[in-house]
């Protein structure tokens, strides 16, 4: 447990708009996780991921003065990370500079007949889902990835997208419907 | 068996009028708590302890100076009565001035300048540190204000670029 953790998120967002790192650095580190998880899972492309990560803190220490508390900490930074991802993922996409994810290791092991037939499953596994992901529209997955890894609301998520809460279970629903199409079939065989 | 992370209630809300039975709607339910197993099996990566400090420090060193004292006023501007007020004083000066004979003149806006405000007719274009410390993501940032007619309320309208000039912002604030 982290011995901070007694202090609220607000205490150290108001220490850290003084200019005292210490508080700052609590605050990252209280966050950082979930800012990585989902620039992970709308970015897709791990090489960018840390790029993102990066940009998403720039903007958050940038703003931090002007944060004034009417959300919470957690759901701003949410809504930086969402922003940021699909931004990134869009300006990568346009540049051409998003690598398909093929697991080097899993060309390896589908070579390596000695290699556990279960270790290679799981890679393979997580290919195809990655390439599953890599097929819905940015908009749906941020939508999916911030309903079920990030636990958040439709009203939150409606805000972050800024679209209603209709369009965000179209795109959820979506996301489903195609991962379903996507995977099950493949997976079950 | 219901899932707290996928409940059954969010499931039929989704899919509303799709299925014929409730067995049909129950073992669609659990091909896709199935489906959000199989997604579960990929998990993130661990960020390196080294890597997270350094994307700290970077980042807070690229942070604004100064925002203690300096962002509590500003603050101050983007409430919506002291920016209406502010309006005001400017839109009096400026008819003061008309008033007088002088003629507007101008004042160019110079990165220096912690706030530039030109005046033509109707319009003033606010400029300068102030403004893009407000909005530190945009690029050229200028606030402005136009009151077409004495009586209609003063329409504010913030004008910038993204991307190092790529697009385009133009925000009614």
């Amino acid at each position: 447990m982290d011995e901070h953790d007694w202090i609220t998120d607000k205490a150290l967002i108001e220490a850290a708009q003084q200019g005292d790192r210490d508080a700052a650095a609590c605050l990252y580190h209280r966050h950082i996780d979930r800012v990585h998880r989902i620039c992970h899972r709308i970015v897709l492309d791990p090489s960018q991921t840390l790029d993102c990560v990066q940009e998403v803190w720039l903007k958050v220490f940038r703003s931090l003065g002007r944060f004034r508390g009417r959300s919470s900490f957690a759901a701003w930074l949410n809504s930086i990370a969402a922003n940021t991802a699909i931004d990134h993922y869009r300006r990568a996409k346009r540049q051409g500079n998003h690598v398909d994810v093929d697991d080097p290791e899993v060309e390896s092991l589908a070579a390596d007949e000695r290699t556990g037939e279960q270790q290679l499953d799981d890679r393979l596994v997580r290919q195809r889902i990655q390439e599953a992901l890599e097929e819905i529209s940015v908009s749906q997955r941020t939508a999916f990835v911030l309903r079920y890894y990030e636990d958040m609301s439709l009203p939150e998520i409606a805000r972050i997208l800024g679209c209603r809460e209709g369009t965000v279970r179209t795109h959820i629903r979506r996301c489903l419907l195609a991962l379903r199409a996507r995977l099950m079939a493949e997976l079950n065989q | 068996m219901d899932n707290p992370r996928f409940s059954l209630e969010e499931f039929k809300a989704l899919f509303p009028d799709r299925f014929e039975s409730q067995e049909k709607v129950l073992s669609e339910y659990h091909s896709f708590l199935m489906l959000l197993e199989q997604l579960d099996r990929v998990p993130v990566p661990e960020l390196p302890a080294g890597t997270k400090a350094e994307i700290f420090r970077r980042s807070w060193q690229a942070r604004p100076q100064g925002w203690s004292h300096a962002w509590s006023w500003l603050g101050l501007l983007r409430r919506p009565a002291v920016t209406f007020a502010m309006g005001i004083i400017l839109g009096c000066s400026l008819m003061f001035a008309v008033a007088r004979g002088r003629p507007v003149v101008p004042q160019a806006a110079t990165p220096q300048q912690a706030l530039a405000v030109e005046r033509t007719g109707y319009t003033q274009i606010y400029t300068g540190k102030i403004v893009e410390r407000l909005y530190p993501q945009i690029e050229n940032p200028k606030i402005v204000v136009e009151r077409p007619e004495k009586s209609s309320a003063p329409q504010r309208v913030l004008y910038g670029t993204l991307d190092d000039g790529e697009t385009s912002v133009v925000w009614n604030l």
